[in-house]
Parts: structure tokens; C-alpha cells; sequence
């Protein structure tokens, strides 16, 4: 029987998070449609006024589980420690992008939460945290990007018998950083499919992270259960 | 050591550092690095005064000079106690060395109570950091050296520390130590000179 | 497999493919384009630097913004799509430190703190300066407001840099292979004062202690260029020098024998 490590439970957490996230998503009322960078300040008044239960609830949501992701990322770092490397390099890299995402997007988080709080404040205000809430949420991808070519990298780099992970894995990180990179351009227009609310910084960006976790998802798991069936029984 | 091969690179390297300077040369990097960053505040410091003399004169006034001499004697004695700490080192004379190395440190203290106080004095009088241009240069002169003070508590630390037991005593470390310590005391007499004494 | 010769791309991707560094080098040249990409974005594109002045009234503030506007927001779009630049090159510093012959928990420190340290000092300005410029007929109030957390939370939040930097000297200090140079360390103490020395900003907003001012931000800047320099530099003799070994870092052969060696680099 092989020593309980927690590994698998980590892992596992995973697909719990995404549910929980996909969750909120849906009920953060701002997503579906995405709020228009277009709106006055009145009409923004009037959602953070009108909405304000599911606003406050999603949002509280997304806060408990915000850093939700980061066991996977150290999954992630930890395969990428077991490729063929001569140093460390590369995992630590995905270590140091691993806080970024989280943390960024709880700022975002505080200001929709700020929003809510008192819609009776004066309209401009709320639309000053409403475009804060916005842009910090549109542009966090630097770090996702980072994450995405380090893997890429990490694992055509991963040269030996049986390599880590497929090269695919690697083609398709790339595909999911060029999909995150209009979305740093997110401010420069309030239509189009480069605003906030577009197509590529809006949809473009939040398919490709819930690509990215599914995707990653499985090919965690089917390494590590691989790893743990190869590997003989831990003294 | 390690290798073979790298021995010889080793040892040559060990016996580089030919004497021109005292302890490691590293340390009068740092010092003359140093030295410049003051020069600048200090060349701040003189074209603001130039530009507002009669407000600088003036505040100059509230500085009690019998704290800036009780300070530079202070410092100076201490520069004095760990020079005689690196001659007895050099000596042989670990004893004597740790005691004048704890003078150095105890004369660093008397410094650091008196210029708390004397700032607790220009406090009462209403002289704080924001209240003029001369004591906004008064004070983060005088912090900022404070704060090279504190750590030249912590490099007598290190001094002591390789004084204390026979298995380290290394030269090298305690000249570089007593360097720092020598920047300490001519920055303050530029500081006490600039500050204090040019009216 | 011998070194290639003949163009520069052939060569480049033999070094990817096969040179034995290739990790530590891909860290160096993040890290040096980052820096590069840096100056450019903040002293040309969004002229966010040098910085302004505290002292202005809001509609000298609001007139920069707008002379600015197409500028700062091109300029932190690119910022947003490139500081994840950041992660390789704090990689490469604490393996720096593993290197060394010190505890592990010095890399690992340096690495969470700098991970950390590009969000208030460096996202959250081009966030604030992004959402100023968004909407040039806001409250003038609000974006003067907005001006100001953007220079504040640049200038002011050095606490997190003053630290690293503490951690990397002291490594630096005790480490036996030699990994830095000691002056270096040394050095390290003048940088980490200088962050102490910004910390006044947040009190004035006029002199030579606010956010553009003479000894925090001038005096300043020379000190962080010459201590950037300086550990690029020895960065990349360090990884010309690394043999993979634990003990003493090797000093770097003769000139006439280093030619011989493998390629130090594609664009060499």
C-alpha cells in the first residue's frame, strides 16, 4: 500500500476549483454579456445598484478560492523538475510566475467587491472602481503567458527515453499564450474586439484559461497516475 | 580545497590581493561608492543653501553645537579604539583586541544616544523633517548615517565574532570591518562639518 | 558534437538545441532584452520616466496625461504582455544563490520576494496610469488622484527590493565559492539604501525628496543603473564560468584557451 503523499489530493483539487470557478462565473452578472467599457456612469451605477447580491456573492466566491490554482501550477513545476534538465531554471520560473495570476486578479476581485459595497456612492466613483475591476482583470496575463512558454520550452527541452510530457503539450501552451496576448491590449479601445468586452481580450483570453485547465488537467493527471503505477512501492 | 587542477588558480588567487590596501580591497569599493553617493547629497544640500541662505542660516541657529562636537569626539574616539583593535590583532594580542573592538562598539552607542536625544530636542523646539528645506537635508543626512552606524554595529558584530575564538581570526576580515568603520566616522565629519559648523 | 560554424541562425539553433548552458543563457538574454525593453517602454514609449512632478496643479496633471495618452496605453499594453519576463531572470538570481555555498532557503526567499515585487512595484503604476488615461474626460480630480497612486506605488514600495537585495548580499557575503565577487555584495548595500532613501516621496510633494526629486529620484537612478549593470555583467561571467559542480566556482580560462571552448552564446 503505498504511503499517503497528499499528491493525488492536490491534484484532485483541480477539477474541484474549476467547478467553483465556472460557478461564479456564471453568476457574476458582469460576464454574460461582459459589461461594455462604453457604459456611462450611470448606467454603471445602476448594475453595481441593480445587481448587487449576485455581484457581492460571486465575487466572494472567486475571493475563498482565488488562489485556487496554485497546488496545480506546483504539479506542474514539480514535472517540470523531473525533465532532463542540468538545472533548475525552469521550475523556478514557473514557481516565480505561479503568484502572479492569483494575486491580480484578487485586486480585480477587491475592486468589483469595492463597487458593491456602497452603490448609493457617487456614479463616477463607481465607475473608477468598475474600470480598475476591469482592466486589472483584462490584463493579467503576462504571467499566463510566461507560464505557457516555460512549459512550452521545459518540454522541448525534455529530451530523453520517455519524455515528460508530449510535444503537443508543448504546441498547444504556445496556441493558448498567443490566444492570452491580445487581452494585455485590453485598455486601448472600448470596442472592438480588443476591448475589454471583445472577443479576443474578453473570450479570446477566458476560453483559452479554461482550455488550459482542462487540458493541463488531464495530462497532469495521466502523468502522475502514470509516474505513481511506474515507480515501486515508497519505503 | 577542491580539485587538483584548479589549486594552482586557487592559491594564485588567494595571493593576489598584494597589500596596498588594508583587509579586503572589495570594502574600499563600497567605500569610495559611497563616498560619491554623499558627495551628491552633499552638492544637493550646498546648491539648496546656496539658493535659500538666509532660511538655512537661520535654522542652522536651532542646532545645538556642543551634541555635534560631543558626536565627532565620540566617533572619533571609537576610530581610534578600533585601529588599536587591528594593531593588537596584528599582534597577536586577541585579548586587547576584543576589548578595544567593544570600545569601538561602546563609543558607537554613546553616539547613537546623543543623537537620539539631540533630535528629540529639535523635535520639541518644532524642528521635525517636513518643517523647512535645512532640516528636511538635517535630518535624512543625519538618518541616513545613523543608519551606516547601525550596520557598522552589525560589522563589529562580525569583528567580534572572528576575534572571539582561535579557530577564526581572520586579518583580513577584521581590517575590513575596521575600514567600514573609519567611513562611518569621515562621513560624519563631513556631515558634522557641512551641517554644524559652515555658517 | 563540435561547435557549428556559418550563419548566425544556423548557429543559434545548434545552441538551442544542444549547448550545454542553454538554460542559464536563455535566463541571461530574458533578462538583458527585458531590461532593454524596460528603458525603451517607460523613457520613450509611455515617457512615464523621468517623472513629473507632486507639485503640479490638476490641470497641468490632466494636460500630461493627455499628451500622453496613446502613449501609455500602447506602452503598458506591451508592459502587460512582457513582465512575465520577470520570472526567468529572478529564476536565474536564485540559482545564483543555490549555487553558492549557502543554505537553499537564501534562492528561495530571493525568488518568492521578487516574484511578488513586480505587482506594487510596477503593475499596479501601469494599471493606475492605464485607467487615467482611459477616459480623458473623467473628474479631473480622479485622475490627478490616479496620478498620484501611480508614482507613489512606483517610487514608494522599495521595501520589497531593499530586502532582496539584503538577502542576495548577505548570500554574496558568506558564500566560499566565490561565486560574486565580494565588492559586489558590497555593493548591494548601496543599492538596498537607495531604497530606503525613496521612501520620502510619500511625505513631500515638492523638493528633493519627492517622487522626481534630486536624491530620490536622480541620485537614485544612478545608483540602481550601476547596480543593474554591474550584476548583469557578473551574471553572465557566472554562467560562463559554471561548471555544475558544488564546490568553488572556476575563474574563467585565458582568452587564447576560452576560444576553444564551447560557444559562449548564439549571437557570439
Amino acid at each position: 500500500m503505498r504511503r499517503t503523499d497528499g499528491e493525488l489530493i492536490l491534484f484532485w483539487t483541480l477539477p474541484a476549483i474549476a467547478i467553483i470557478w465556472v460557478s461564479a462565473f456564471f453568476l457574476f452578472p458582469g460576464f454574460l454579456h461582459p459589461m461594455s467599457p462604453t457604459l456611462s456612469a450611470d448606467a454603471v451605477a445602476e448594475f453595481y445598484r441593480d445587481e448587487t447580491a449576485r455581484i457581492r456573492y460571486s465575487m466572494i466566491l472567486f475571493n475563498w478560492f482565488g488562489v485556487g490554482l496554485i497546488p496545480t501550477v506546483m504539479l506542474l513545476a514539480m514535472q517540470v523538475r523531473r525533465m532532463a534538465h542540468r538545472t533548475p531554471i525552469l521550475s523556478y520560473s514557473l514557481i516565480g510566475c505561479a503568484g502572479g495570476p492569483p494575486c491580480l486578479f484578487l485586486i480585480a476581485n477587491m475592486f468589483w467587491l469595492l463597487g458593491s459595497f456602497r452603490p448609493e456612492r457617487s456614479p463616477e466613483l463607481t465607475r473608477l472602481l468598475n474600470d480598475f475591476a476591469w482592466v486589472t482583470f483584462t490584463v493579467l496575463v503576462p504571467y499566463l503567458i510566461a507560464q505557457c512558454l516555460i512549459l512550452a520550452l521545459a518540454i522541448y527541452w525534455d529530451r530523453q527515453e520517455q519524455p515528460v510530457f508530449k510535444t503537443w503539450v508543448a504546441h498547444f501552451n504556445l496556441l493558448v499564450a498567443a490566444a492570452l496576448a491580445p487581452a494585455a491590449f485590453g485598455a486601448l479601445t472600448f470596442s472592438g474586439p480588443f476591448a475589454w468586452d471583445g472577443l479576443l481580450s474578453f473570450w479570446g483570453k477566458n476560453i483559452a484559461i479554461a482550455a488550459w485547465i482542462v487540458v493541463m488537467g488531464f495530462v497532469l493527471g495521466q502523468t502522475i497516475l502514470r509516474r505513481r503505477e511506474e515507480e515501486p512501492v515508497a519505503a | 580545497m577542491t580539485n587538483l587542477e584548479e589549486n594552482s588558480s586557487t592559491e594564485q588567487a588567494e595571493r593576489k590581493p598584494v597589500r596596498f590596501v588594508p583587509g579586503q580591497p572589495d570594502m574600499w569599493v563600497f567605500v569610495l561608492f559611497e563616498s560619491l553617493l554623499f558627495t551628491g547629497y552633499f552638492s544637493v544640500y550646498l546648491i539648496g543653501r546656496i539658493q535659500n541662505r538666509d532660511l538655512y542660516l537661520q535654522s542652522q541657529a536651532d542646532l545645538d553645537l556642543r551634541f555635534g562636537i560631543f558626536n565627532t569626539i565620540a566617533l572619533l574616539l571609537s576610530s581610534w579604539a578600533i585601529a588599536r583593535c587591528v594593531q593588537a590583532s596584528r599582534e597577536g594580542a586577541y585579548r586587547d583586541a576584543l576589548r578595544d573592538a567593544f570600545l569601538t562598539i561602546g563609543f558607537g552607542a554613546a553616539f547613537l544616544v546623543s543623537k537620539v536625544i539631540e533630535w528629540v530636542n529639535e523635535i520639541r523646539l518644532g524642528n521635525t523633517f517636513t518643517s523647512n528645506e535645512f532640516f528636511e537635508h538635517f535630518f535624512f543626512l543625519t538618518s541616513i548615517h545613523l543608519l551606516h552606524l547601525l550596520i557598522g554595529f552589525v560589522v563589529m558584530g562580525v569583528a567580534v565574532y572572528q576575534l572571539w575564538s582561535p579557530a577564526r581570526r581572520s586579518q583580513q576580515l577584521v581590517e575590513t570591518c575596521a575600514t567600514y568603520w573609519h567611513t562611518v566616522d569621515f562621513l560624519w565629519v563631513l556631515i558634522f562639518a557641512l551641517l554644524y559648523v559652515v555658517r | 558534437m563540435s561547435v557549428p560554424t556559418g550563419s548566425p541562425v544556423a548557429r543559434f539553433v545548434w545552441n538551442f538545441r544542444h549547448h550545454p548552458k542553454r538554460e542559464l543563457w536563455f535566463a541571461w538574454w530574458v533578462m538583458v532584452i527585458f531590461y532593454q525593453l524596460y528603458g525603451v517602454l517607460f523613457f520613450l514609449v509611455t515617457r512615464v520616466q523621468p517623472p513629473p512632478s507632486p507639485a503640479w496643479d490638476t490641470p497641468a496633471v490632466v494636460q500630461w496625461f493627455s499628451e500622453r495618452h496613446h502613449g501609455l496605453l500602447a506602452g503598458f499594453g506591451i508592459v502587460f504582455l512582457i513582465s512575465g519576463m520577470c520570472a526567468p531572470m529572478n529564476a536565474l538570481l536564485a540559482y545564483s544563490m543555490r549555487r553558492m555555498s549557502v543554505s537553499r532557503i537564501f534562492g528561495y526567499s530571493y525568488l518568492v520576494m521578487y516574484a511578488l515585487s513586480a505587482i506594487p512595484g510596477m503593475l499596479v503604476m501601469a494599471i493606475a496610469m492605464t485607467v487615467g488615461a482611459l477616459r480623458p474626460d473623467r473628474d479631473p480630480e480622479m485622475i490627478h488622484w490616479l496620478y498620484d497612486f501611480a508614482f507613489l506605488s512606483f517610487s514608494g514600495t522599495m521595501g520589497v527590493f531593499m530586502i532582496g537585495s539584503l538577502v542576495w548580499l548577505v548570500a554574496i557575503l558568506i558564500d566560499n565559492n566565490r561565486v560574486f565577487p565580494k565588492w559586489f555584495g558590497y555593493l548591494g548595500l548601496c543599492n538596498a539604501l537607495t531604497e530606503v532613501v525613496v521612501a520620502p516621496a510619500w511625505i513631500f510633494q515638492r523638493g528633493v525628496f519627492a517622487w522626481n526629486g534630486a536624491i530620490a529620484w536622480w541620485i537614485n537612478m544612478v545608483v540602481f543603473v550601476t547596480y543593474t549593470a554591474c550584476f548583469i555583467v557578473l551574471l553572465r561571467k557566472m554562467v560562463e564560468r559554471e561548471d555544475f559542480g558544488t564546490g568553488p566556482l572556476p575563474d574563467l580560462p585565458s582568452k587564447a584557451t576560452r576560444s576553444q571552448r564551447d560557444s559562449v552564446g548564439a549571437l557570439q
